[in-house]
């Protein structure tokens, strides 16, 4: 029978043609000029997979049969799982969107004087703590204090994380030496290395560097995850103009091919590990040199990239809610409304960006409400509405008749909830009720919602025994990073 | 000013190179001072890039093209000055600070200040501060120029300042530092002459730096 829903929306750019252009493309990229891989154990896995590895150079060539049988591994389902399992995520490509909050931010926008300044250790603990409150973001992303050592300060953020939020952590981390060391923590909060395996609460984000280059860190990133059955998103950048050609179409087709190489090598060394596609299409603003994360065209190519991840049946995050405003303003909150719609519309499973400004560089507390506010209308715009005969209501337009009202026709009555979303922060009075209540922005409401959830929320803290156990820890693996 | 330096200076705001090359030997075959050459085709031609670049005319790949032709041309020209005593540019070590792999702002910045006209000793990503002393003492250079995007490698500048001062090079060599990251006051804050926002910033600081 017809479902009485409506469709769910689909946001597309690309034909089939053009998917198989960027598809033949990326195959001729990776078979004919290859990519540079820096670390010994990734060109050893690619060799053994049949790839054409030059050892001295670290030149590997990648024949399309193996990119083929790479993309055959690639587990198509699998969950962000949560310490609270209520709050576990389900990745399947075309399933439900979650969002989560954008990585590392390293200034703020003071709350009280608006100021820029560096993300101290409070600002962690109280950013925590608000996306934790906020029920439309599912997935928490590390932020770091400018005041935490060099050497070991994404050990320290995962410690304060775990005890801030029982949702699925998504991981940041600095060097090849710490994140062994923050794949063991997540061990001892899961119950144990196999736990952890089967309900994975933390994930990673890594990039390779464009053009092509896969460095150290994420060759480490591919083979550590793929051997933890940590999810990973392979976060590939190229920026249109620098690192990137600057066509939309061919910084597209570059970004893919780095995606594919990304699988050859994760696959080659653990097949069924899994993976998140993460097409993060970047632009040069050709003005200045900066690379511009709100624009337009930058969305326009993310909503493309999820098409490439549909046509290879893999989960897939896209930005949305991303900005080059320096402040929580009528700039940001324009650009986060139709980046995050676009890629909520795309169809991807992860939303990414709630809170940020300057593209990750600072967040902002304001934002975040905000953002989960955006986040709220994007789910309701996903879900759409039921067409039946019931809500059709054609008895009752016939009972109300020409002239009439339905104020408090019976249908009205039966369908008066569930019809709508109310939004939170919107004001939608006159103007006396809002001279009234102390002529408030959008922007003071949101920050007064921040404030409020930072006087009352209570995060699920950890267990007693289990903080112990990862305090002690964390003690043994500054000891042996001091080594 | 001569038709040929006319044409020179439009090819080279097209970035077109090998014009821009013969016509420096068709300058010199005919007798043109090279002196002229440099100032009235060559420099001229990139101080109207540089004007329409701020205007929002021209956009960066625009102005890095037409520094390329700019070279193109001083090639020829270079044998010529250092014969007759024309100071040489002033040389500029840039690098992108230890443990920082970002580099596509230092190339921009590289770039563009090659395209003023300094000489560039550009010593890639993750330079440890013994690396920059030694290069600035080997190079001679008048400038250093730092870029780093991690919070993390920011310190990285300051140590560099401090080995600079230690090498007993401090007095030497002006020292520029940007990135996202980077503020004005962070450069005060550890003893750098200059902070720049973004290349052009940088192509201008370092013109006042040197001059
Ligand atoms: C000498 O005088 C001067 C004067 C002016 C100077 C100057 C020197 N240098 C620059 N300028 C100035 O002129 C230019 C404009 O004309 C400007 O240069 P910029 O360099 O600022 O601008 C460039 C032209 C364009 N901008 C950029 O190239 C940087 C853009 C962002 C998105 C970025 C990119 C592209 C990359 N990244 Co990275 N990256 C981010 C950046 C986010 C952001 N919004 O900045 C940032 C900087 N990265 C960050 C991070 C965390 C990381 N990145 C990493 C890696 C990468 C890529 C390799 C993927 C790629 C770099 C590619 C490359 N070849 O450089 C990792 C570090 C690797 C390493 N060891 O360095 C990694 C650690 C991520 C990870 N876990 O893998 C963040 C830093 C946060 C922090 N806590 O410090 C970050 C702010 C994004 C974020 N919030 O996550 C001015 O600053």
């Amino acid at each position: 029978m017809a479902s009485n829903k409506t469709k769910r929306p689909m946001l597309k750019y690309l034909s089939d043609s053009h998917i198989e252009q960027i598809h033949e493309g990326s195959l001729d990229i990776l078979e004919n000029t290859g990519i540079k891989v820096e670390l010994e154990e990734g060109l050893e896995a690619l060799d053994k997979a049949g790839a054409k590895v030059d050892h001295q150079t670290g030149r590997a060539k990648i024949p399309s049969e193996l990119v083929a049988r790479s993309l055959e591994t690639l587990p198509r389902k699998f969950a962000y799982a949560a310490r609270n399992p209520q709050k576990d995520c389900l990745m399947e490509p075309g399933g439900q969107l979650y969002s989560r909050t954008a990585g590392s931010p390293d200034f703020i926008i003071d709350i009280d004087t608006d100021e820029w300044r560096a993300v101290t250790v409070a600002d962690v603990l109280e950013i925590y703590t608000v996306m934790d409150a906020c029920d439309g973001i599912s997935i928490l992303t590390a932020a770091f204090a400018q005041e935490w050592p060099k050497l070991g300060r994404d050990i320290l953020m995962l410690r304060e994380m775990f005890d801030h939020t029982d949702k699925h952590i998504h991981l940041r981390t600095d060097t090849v030496e710490t994140f062994p060391h923050m794949l063991e923590m997540a061990a001892i909060v899961a119950g144990g290395k196999e736990p952890l395996r089967e309900r994975p609460i933390v994930s990673l984000l890594e990039g390779h560097v464009s053009p092509l280059r896969y460095i150290d860190v994420m060759v480490n990133a591919l083979l550590l995850c793929g051997e933890y059955g940590i999810p990973l998103e392979v976060c590939c950048m190229p920026m249109a103009g620098s690192t990137g050609p600057v066509t939309m179409a061919g910084n597209l087709q570059l970004l893919n091919a780095e995606f594919l190489s990304g699988v050859v090598i994760s696959q080659s060394a653990h097949p069924g590990a899994p993976l998140v596609y993460a097409p993060r299409p970047m632009l040069m603003d050709l003005r200045t040199g900066f690379s511009l994360a709100g624009s337009i065209d930058g969305e326009m190519a993310a909503v493309a990239g999820v098409q490439m991840a549909h046509f290879y049946n893999v989960p897939v995050s896209v930005h949305g809610q991303w900005s080059d405003s320096v402040l929580d303003d009528g700039q940001s909150i324009l650009e986060h409304a139709y980046t995050a719609l676009m890629g909520a519309f795309s169809g991807a499973n992860i939303l990414v960006g709630a809170g940020s400004l300057q593209e990750t560089l600072s967040i902002s507390l304001a934002q975040l409400v905000m953002d989960d506010e955006i986040n709220k209308i994007c789910f309701r715009a996903l879900e759409g509405f039921a067409v039946d005969k019931e809500r059709l209501g054609v008895d009752a337009i016939a009972r109300v008749g020409p002239g009439g009202n339905f104020l408090a026709d019976p249908h009205t009555v039966q369908f008066v909830r569930g019809e709508r979303f109310t939004p939170e922060l919107f004001y939608r009075g006159s103007v006396e009720g809002w001279v009234e209540g102390g002529r408030k922005t959008f922007r003071e409401r949101a920050k007064d919602k921040a404030r409020t959830i930072l006087k009352e929320h209570k995060p699920n803290r950890l267990p007693e025994d289990i903080a112990k156990a990862l305090d002690e820890y964390v003690s043994y693996a500054f000891e042996s990073l001091e080594k | 000013m001569s038709n040929i330096l006319e044409k020179m200076q439009e090819d080279l705001y097209n970035g077109r190179a090998e014009e821009v090359e013969a016509a420096a030997q068709k300058a010199l075959d005919k007798g043109t001072p090279v002196q002229e050459i440099l100032n009235e085709g060559l420099i001229a031609g990139m101080d109207v890039v540089g004007r329409d670049f701020r205007a929002g005319d021209l956009f960066i790949p625009e102005v890095l093209i037409a520094a390329k032709a700019m070279h193109a041309g001083l090639e020829v020209l270079r044998p010529l000055l250092a014969e007759s005593g024309v100071p040489a540019q002033a040389k500029v070590v840039v690098g992108t600070v230890a443990g920082d792999l970002h580099d596509i702002g230092k190339n921009l910045v590289a770039m563009m200040l090659q395209g003023a006209g300094f000489e560039i000793v550009d010593l890639g990503t993750d330079v440890s501060p013994e690396k920059f002393v030694e290069t600035v003492r080997a190079e001679g250079a008048e400038l250093l120029g730092m870029s780093a995007l991690l919070t993390t490698t920011m310190p990285s500048m300051k140590s560099t300042v401090e080995a600079l001062t230690e090498a007993g090079l401090r007095d030497e060599v002006k020292v520029i530092i940007g990135g996202a990251p980077v503020t004005a006051s962070f450069a005060e804050q550890i003893g750098a002459d200059a902070y720049a926002a973004d290349a052009a910033a940088a192509v201008d600081t370092a013109r006042s730096l040197v001059a």
